[in-house]
């Protein structure tokens, strides 16, 4: 019986090597949000024993990394088959014709028409044909309060800018280092800002495509939010660089009564003040008839350069489909799903956090693909709204900065 | 009689010597040339097969520009702060843990924990501790009355200032046990003799203690300056250059401009320039220390 159970392990263990010999190899690059979640090691392990020929070998990569390696990679010719992106790198990598246009591939794919329709344009570029980014998992930013400061306070959740003005001046207090809004000044900000802008009115491209971010419209409601700071004073002295840990840190900590992020720190927030301080609505506006918010997708993408490319969008869009999708979407680093047949599910819809957020996703607005969008979100961002904040430039300089920026090729 | 040198045992020496020079050319002097190469091509880690060359024009463009200028300045005063600052809290660490008392041993073995920590490490503790909104510093200081409300040390234009006293909290340990074991190599002799001839301890200090360490102080001083002015791991995590660009240094602005904005070329003449001005500063400051050792330093 022994003898027989080992022959039978030798006997797989041989025709597991004769295949994986034989499978063509997928190298997947990833980052990961919660790099101790397993869910993306059992999804590429249920892959490779559902699909005998191919191989995908993954590597992960810290996001504060992902961008420098991912280019060092390309640039020594040792590029992975297959990545996760951002939908904001794409202008740059597109102008280097580096991605595989995979509009082709799609024909065939039975999952295409449950991706929500709206969201295949986050893979798209302006003026050109094709998708060259599969969706996969979608951020729209709203807002977290702390409802029982507001209880106390007899306000009710903002639901325009001045509103949201309102509530903060009167919930910040400086001699009890309390603040009304944690405006993020530092590192990663540009997302958060982005958000109010176009819910401001504003928009970073016009319909032709033409960059607009300096416009008169932009520029005032750019001073709002540095006004929100410099004049108003409703954001704490440390604004200027505040970034992600800093941001929720003083929420957690109670020092500020409203910031604004994502469904990804929803577990987080509830966990670390329980659930019923913490309350979340989308993004005020300026006009309630015109709510707007900032999106960003992250999805899988092929390179031109992968030899191959069809077990590559095999994989990717194997992970696009309801059953991956659904796992990705739970797990801990799990945001909004993009499939109608996974967004509709009752995990999604009875969650207040998810709600919000998937409804922002009916009027979010992405960072366009422009090739100086990553410098501009990497680094101009950062350096221009913290002179701005500080007073060193005015609101249309800090813009005409960013537009200038935009515009750079690479 | 000396025996003529055949060309066998000429050839000896380049012979041992191959394999080292040989490592030496790939490691040091392959990276080097090929990085001047880089500094006068216009290219991107995106597009490498379209460098385009462009002779000086990427110094040129870095003389004119004001970022580049405010960085340099930044420079300076990140390596002047950090070096002197850490030698003489260094120095004072030095001549304490040179005195007799009990546990010595034990403090001077803790006295190298802020060396061993890594720099992002250091980065992230300093700035919790320095944090606007909840920072210990800020605790401390209101508590005992010297500020009214908290500040926000890493917001403020003085942001480098809270970086710089990071770095002297981790560098200064090394000026410490490399001056100790400086001071430990002093004979016991030269004091004696001195205090027998009048002299007070400042004295016995200045004349005979720097004097003989002068050679320590001199490399580790150098030493210091090289790392301190590529050292870019404090500035990258705590402020990131910022508030705006308040605490800027060359390596950051390079570090940017090569990967952020993915101009490799001007990224790498801003480290050619420095690596410049870092020999020049080095050479004038060696000659100045030669000159004072030579001109009677020693007594």
């Amino acid at each position: 019986m022994k003898r027989k159970a080992v022959v039978l392990v030798l006997a797989l263990l041989l025709i597991n090597t004769a295949f994986a010999y034989g499978a063509t190899t997928v190298k997947y690059l990833l980052w990961l949000d919660d790099p101790t979640d397993r869910t993306v090691h059992d999804l590429v392990d249920k892959f490779n024993a559902l699909h005998p020929d191919i191989n995908v070998v993954m590597e992960t990569v810290p996001l504060s990394n992902y961008y420098d390696q991912l280019l060092m990679a390309i640039s020594a010719g040792a590029g992975p088959d297959a990545a996760r992106f951002k939908d904001w790198w794409l202008g740059a990598f597109h102008d280097a014709d580096l991605l595989e246009d995979l509009s082709p591939y799609l024909e065939d794919w039975p999952g295409r028409d449950d991706v929500i329709d709206e969201l295949w344009s986050t893979g798209m570029i302006p003026g050109v044909d094709g998708v060259y980014m599969m969706p996969h998992q979608f951020i729209t930013f709203y807002m977290y309060y702390r409802a029982d400061w507001f209880k106390e306070a007899g306000l009710q959740p903002p639901k325009t800018f001045a509103d949201f003005l309102a509530a903060a001046k009167a919930l910040t207090n400086p001699a009890e280092n309390r603040y009304g809004f944690g405006l993020r000044g530092g590192s990663g900000g540009q997302d958060q800002w982005l958000a109010f802008m176009v819910a401001g009115g504003a928009r970073i491209v016009d319909e032709q495509g033409n960059i607009v971010i300096n416009s008169p419209k932009a520029v005032e409601v750019n001073q709002w939010y540095i006004d929100l700071f410099k004049q108003h004073k409703v954001a704490p002295p440390s604004a200027p660089t505040d970034a992600y840990p800093q941001v929720t840190g003083a929420f957690q900590a109670g020092n500020t009564a409203m910031m604004a992020h994502h469904v990804g720190s929803s577990v987080m927030m509830t966990q670390a003040l329980g659930r019923e301080k913490v309350g979340v609505l989308p993004i005020p506006s300026a006009d309630p008839a015109k709510p707007a918010t900032m999106g960003t997708m992250s999805g899988n993408v092929v390179f031109s350069t992968s030899d191959v490319k069809g077990a590559a969008f095999k994989f990717i869009s194997w992970l696009s489909e309801t059953e991956a999708m659904d796992k990705w979407s739970k797990s801990r680093q799990g945001q909004l799903p993009v499939l109608k047949s996974v967004a509709g599910q009752e995990f999604y819809v009875d969650n207040e956090f998810f709600k919000v957020s998937i409804e922002g996703g009916n009027y979010a607005v992405v960072w366009p693909p422009l090739p100086g969008v990553g410098y501009v979100s990497a680094y101009v961002w950062q350096n221009t709204m913290q002179r701005a904040l500080l007073g060193e430039i005015t609101s249309k300089q800090m813009l005409d900065e960013i537009a200038a920026a935009l515009k750079e090729a690479n | 009689m000396v025996r003529p040198v055949n060309k066998k045992e000429r050839q000896l020496p380049f012979l041992l010597l191959g394999p080292a020079l040989l490592l030496m050319a790939l490691i040091v002097a392959y990276p080097l040339l090929q990085a001047l190469r880089l500094s006068l091509f216009q290219v991107s880690l995106l597009k490498p097969d379209a460098a385009q060359f462009v002779g000086m024009d990427n110094y040129r463009s870095l003389l004119k520009d004001p970022l580049f200028l405010r960085s340099v300045l930044n420079s300076v005063m990140w390596i002047l702060g950090s070096v002197s600052l850490q030698f003489t809290v260094g120095m004072l660490g030095a001549l304490i843990l040179n005195k007799d008392f009990p546990g010595r041993g034990l403090v001077r073995g803790l006295s190298l924990i802020p060396w061993a920590t890594s720099g992002v490490l250091v980065a992230l503790m300093w700035t919790w501790m320095l944090d606007g909104n909840y920072g210990v510093l800020n605790d401390i200081l209101v508590k005992l009355n010297i500020i009214g409300q908290y500040q926000p040390w890493l917001a403020m234009p003085t942001s480098l200032g809270g970086v710089i006293a990071a770095n002297v909290w981790q560098g200064a340990p090394f000026f410490a046990v490399m001056l100790l074991a400086a001071i430990q190599g002093v004979p016991l002799e030269l004091y004696e003799a001195a205090y027998i001839d009048g002299a007070n301890k400042f004295n016995q200090f200045w004349r005979i203690t720097v004097p003989l360490i002068m050679p320590t102080i001199m490399i580790t001083t150098m030493l210091r300056i090289i790392w301190t002015a590529n050292y870019m791991d404090l500035v990258l995590v705590m402020t990131g250059g910022g508030p705006g660009q308040a605490s800027i240094t060359l390596p950051v602005l390079a570090y940017i401009t090569a990967y952020e904005r993915l101009r490799v070329g001007q990224g790498t003449a801003m480290a050619v320039l420095q690596a410049l001005m870092l020999m020049v500063a080095l050479s004038l400051y060696l000659k100045l220390l030669q000159g004072k050792e030579e001109g009677g330093f020693i007594i």
